[in-house]
C-alpha cells in the first residue's frame, strides 16, 4: 500500500484524531490532582512532589550560595566523576550516585562530618542529588539540603567554580 | 511488503507490546516522566508537563489499537512517526553532549545512547513494514480486503 493511498484515506486521519482526542481526555481523566496542581502553578520550577520527602529541605540558589559561603556546609557532587573534575562548586566532595547505586559504599565514608550537607547534580530536572539524599537519609545521615537548581543554575549565575585537571 | 499474516501478526503483538510497555509504564508516574522530558533541555517546563500527561496514553491506545486491529493503518503511521521522531530526539542529545535518562518506560529508563537509537530503528523497521504491508488489513472495524 502506497503512503498517498494511506493518507488519503479517511480512516487514516478518523484513527489519528481518534488517538490524540482519546489520549487527551484520558490523560486530564487519569490525572485530575496533578493537572488542578499544574493549573495552581505548582511545577514551574521542578516536578518533584516536595511532600513525599519530608525528611528533605530543598534550597535555592540563593540558600545554596549563603551556605557555601559561609562555609557552613559540605557540597556533595552527586553527578559522575567525569562531571565532577570537568567543573564543581569549589570544595564540594564528589560522591557519584551512580557508583553508589553500584554498591560502592566505601564513597560514604568520605563525606566529611558537617552541620549541613547540600546535594546537587546537573539541575534541570537530574533525579540523582534526590536518589542520594534519600540514601544518605537512610543510612542516618542528618540535616540534608538538596540543591536543586544545581550544576546549571550555580554557573549560569556566575558563582566561582573548580575544575581537576587530572582525570 | 510482507504478505505472511503470520509475520505480519508478530510484527504487530512485538510493536503493540512495547509501546503498550512504555505507556502503562509512564502513566502510573506523569511527573518522573515529565521531568524525563525536561532533561532533553527542548522544551519547559509546560510542554513538558503536558507530554508527560498525554503521550503515554497516546502510545498506550496506538499499541492496544495496533494489536486488536482498530484503526491499524494510522495506528502503525502514528507509531512510525514517534519512533522517527525518538531517534532524531535522541540524535540531536547525543550531538549535544547531554546525558540523560531516556525515559522511555519510566523507571526501567536507561541512557539515550547509540544503542537507544538502535533499539528504535528495529521498532521502526516493523512499525513501517506494517503500515506498507498490504497483508495487514486485519481490522476490527474494516471488512477484510481481498484486492490489496
Amino acid at each position: 500500500m502506497s503512503l498517498k493511498k494511506i493518507l488519503s484515506d479517511r480512516q487514516t486521519w478518523a484513527g489519528l484524531g481518534l488517538i490524540v482526542g482519546l489520549s487527551i481526555i484520558l490523560g486530564l481523566a487519569s490525572h485530575p490532582r496533578l493537572v488542578k496542581r499544574f493549573i495552581a502553578g505548582e511545577f514551574k520550577q521542578t516536578f518533584i512532589l516536595k511532600e513525599n520527602y519530608p525528611q528533605l529541605v530543598f534550597i535555592s540558589l540563593p540558600e545554596a550560595e549563603d551556605a557555601w559561603s559561609r562555609r557552613q556546609a559540605v557540597f556533595l557532587d552527586s553527578r559522575s566523576r567525569e562531571d565532577f573534575n570537568r567543573g564543581h562548586i569549589p570544595g564540594a566532595v564528589s560522591v557519584p550516585f551512580e557508583e553508589l547505586k553500584m554498591g560502592d559504599e566505601g564513597l560514604l565514608a568520605l563525606i566529611p562530618d558537617s552541620p549541613e550537607i547540600v546535594i546537587y547534580c546537573e539541575g534541570g530536572d537530574c533525579q540523582a542529588s534526590l536518589s542520594l539524599a534519600r540514601i544518605l537519609d537512610s543510612r542516618g545521615f542528618r540535616n540534608l539540603r538538596v540543591f536543586l537548581g544545581g550544576w546549571a543554575e550555580w554557573t549560569q549565575s556566575g558563582l566561582p567554580v573548580e575544575t581537576n585537571a587530572a582525570e | 511488503m510482507l504478505q505472511n499474516k503470520y509475520i505480519l501478526l508478530v510484527f504487530r503483538l512485538i510493536v503493540g507490546g512495547v509501546f503498550i510497555w512504555a505507556g502503562v509504564s509512564k502513566i502510573v508516574d506523569p511527573l518522573s516522566f515529565a521531568q524525563d522530558v525536561r532533561s532533553y533541555q527542548l522544551v519547559g517546563q509546560t510542554l513538558s508537563f503536558l507530554t508527560a500527561l498525554f503521550l503515554p496514553w497516546v502510545e498506550l491506545i496506538a499499541g492496544v489499537w495496533l494489536i486488536a486491529g482498530i484503526y491499524p493503518r494510522a495506528s502503525a503511521m502514528l507509531i512510525s512517526c514517534l519512533l522517527a521522531f525518538f531517534i532524531i530526539l535522541v540524535a540531536i542529545t547525543i550531538a549535544r553532549g547531554l546525558n540523560v535518562e531516556c525515559g522511555c518506560f519510566g523507571t526501567f529508563s536507561r541512557r539515550a545512547d547509540i544503542w537507544l537509537i538502535v533499539e528504535d530503528s528495529i521498532w521502526l523497521i516493523l512499525s513501517l513494514i506494517l503500515l506498507f504491508s498490504p497483508g495487514n488489513d486485519f481490522g476490527l472495524l474494516k471488512k477484510q480486503s481481498n484486492n490489496p
